[in-house]
């Protein structure tokens, strides 16, 4: 099939960013829309000309690695599947496809597609520490928790931190994301005896660089981890407990 | 990691949570109160005399407890602090969530956040209307007022001809319709977001907060409508 790809190209975060249309020819429906970058690449390196930008890693995923904005919609067309699990027969053929990098006051621009989102890892580092035991390992039956608990848990767990929900919110905020990591630590028994402290640091350190929510609800329509809203009330509720209680724990 | 040095901003003295949590209580006061006030409208359709009645007791409620007008001047009071501290709220929150999201706006947004991302406009619809409305049939200055207004007396009320009468005029009675709509729309989704604003993650609790959200705004919208509407049909008059 043919495409005609209108990319974002700029510099760096400094410079002034500008879209350039490429015309993309021979790349298969079954193509995913990283490996329709790779193809155009490989023809720009043959011509002498300077190669996309675009962040990618394990391509089936899981890794949050990749992310670009696909006419206006953060990883792409179909929801809740990450870039590297978007594929061409989502476009018409002949069609013009725009893809921008993901798109926040908080995410500058590294090159071309490529974003630093080393804002959400100062989130996590705002939530400090866990105190787990790193010994041996404990027996299996050392903490009991239901098996609706360790679900849930490990449905919030399931976040992979790809930063979709922040450039698909138009507050630029990053609740969805603190709400999973809040919700995922506070449901089990190891992690929970910081929930106060992690409440009040993930938020403070969210709100330094993140806009606040408004419940759109646009995030959990991009999120690949499929992340419900849930996990914002979840993010609330963490925060006011941790006020009402003024303790730590 | 980035390279670039980040310095911390000086945290603000109303944090995003304090503003949202505000927002949302203030937003919990006003659709109870919108909502018994909507139930107070429809005394409009037991008559004249009855309308009037409730209305002269709201005036006279629980003396010698309360002085005269003690109620209402409790309740005025109450929703001016919640007015201050939502729309003030609103404002730092919209400024901060616009700096955040930096200068390219968010595009291609479906219907479905509709109501969620026009919180802004039409609440500024709302305050125009309410300025419009404590204009028109409380205070009774024109030209928001009909010709006809007469003011509430220690002994009666004259609530429903001045109903009637500013309803009567086409423009102020298809304007109070279509404020009723602004108004369903802002609470149908204020009413989810402050559950989710005050941390509601119950699985049930959520199933009845978003039905319960659209529910409340649908029957004080139409029950509100209906006013104006029999007025402009002339079924009430």
């Amino acid at each position: 099939m043919k495409l005609t790809l209108k990319i974002w190209r700029q510099d760096s975060a400094a410079a002034a960013g500008r879209f350039e249309s490429y015309s993309l020819d021979g790349a298969g429906e079954e193509f995913t829309l990283l490996e329709a970058l790779d193809k155009l690449n490989d023809t720009l390196v043959e011509t002498g000309q300077v190669p996309v930008a675009f962040d990618s890693d394990c391509r089936e995923g899981i890794c949050g690695s990749c992310g670009v904005t696909v006419d206006g919609v953060p990883h792409g067309p179909v929801a809740n599947t990450p870039s590297c699990r978007q594929h061409l027969r989502s476009f018409a053929d002949g069609s013009t496809v725009t893809l921008e990098p993901f798109r926040s006051g908080a995410f500058p621009v590294v090159r071309d597609l490529a974003v630093d989102r080393s804002g959400l890892d100062r989130i996590i580092e705002g939530g400090g520490y866990v105190s787990i035991d790193a010994g041996t390992a404990t027996d299996a039956d050392a903490h009991q928790v239901s098996h609706e608990t360790a679900e849930a848990a490990l449905d919030f767990a399931a976040c992979i931190g790809c930063g979709a929900c922040v450039a698909a919110c138009p507050n630029g905020s990053a609740s969805l994301f603190t709400g999973a990591k809040l919700m995922h630590l506070t449901l089990l028994p190891t992690t929970r005896q910081e929930r106060g402290q992690r409440a009040t640091g993930m938020t403070a350190a969210m709100d330094e660089e993140f806009g606040p929510c408004s419940v759109i609800g646009e995030c959990v329509e991009v999120c690949p981890a499929g992340i419900p809203l849930t996990a914002i009330a979840g993010l609330n509720r963490e925060k006011l407990r941790s006020v009402l209680r003024g303790k730590t724990s | 990691m980035s390279s670039t040095v980040r310095t911390h901003a000086r945290r603000p003295l109303l944090s995003n949570f304090v503003c949202k949590t505000v927002m949302a209580v203030t937003g919990l006061i006003f659709s109870a109160f919108v909502l018994v006030h909507m139930l107070g409208n429809l005394k409009v359709y037991l008559g004249a005399e009855h309308f009037n009645d409730y209305a002269h007791w709201l005036r006279e409620a629980f003396e010698p407890v309360l002085p005269y007008e003690g109620l209402l001047w409790v309740l005025r009071l109450a929703l001016l602090a919640s007015l201050a501290g939502h729309v003030a709220c609103a404002a730092l929150l919209w400024r901060r969530a616009r700096v955040a999201r930096g200068p390219v706006r968010r595009r291609s947004l479906p219907w479905r956040s509709f109501t969620a991302r026009t919180m802004p406009v039409t609440g500024l619809v709302l305050l125009f209307f309410i300025i419009f409305h404590l204009l028109d049939l409380t205070t009774g200055i024109a030209p928001a007022a009909s010709g006809a207004f007469e003011a509430a007396t220690v002994n009666t009320s004259h609530a429903y001809e001045n109903l009637v009468a500013s309803f009567q005029r086409p423009l102020v009675g298809v304007f109070y319709a279509l404020a009723m709509i602004v108004l369903g729309l802002h609470v149908a989704h204020g009413l989810w977001a402050a559950a989710n604003d005050l941390g509601a993650t119950g699985r049930r609790f959520r199933q009845v907060a978003v039905v319960a959200s659209g529910v409340v705004a649908l029957v004080i919208m139409l029950g509100n409508i209906s006013i104006p509407i029999f007025v402009l049909l002339g079924v009430l008059k």
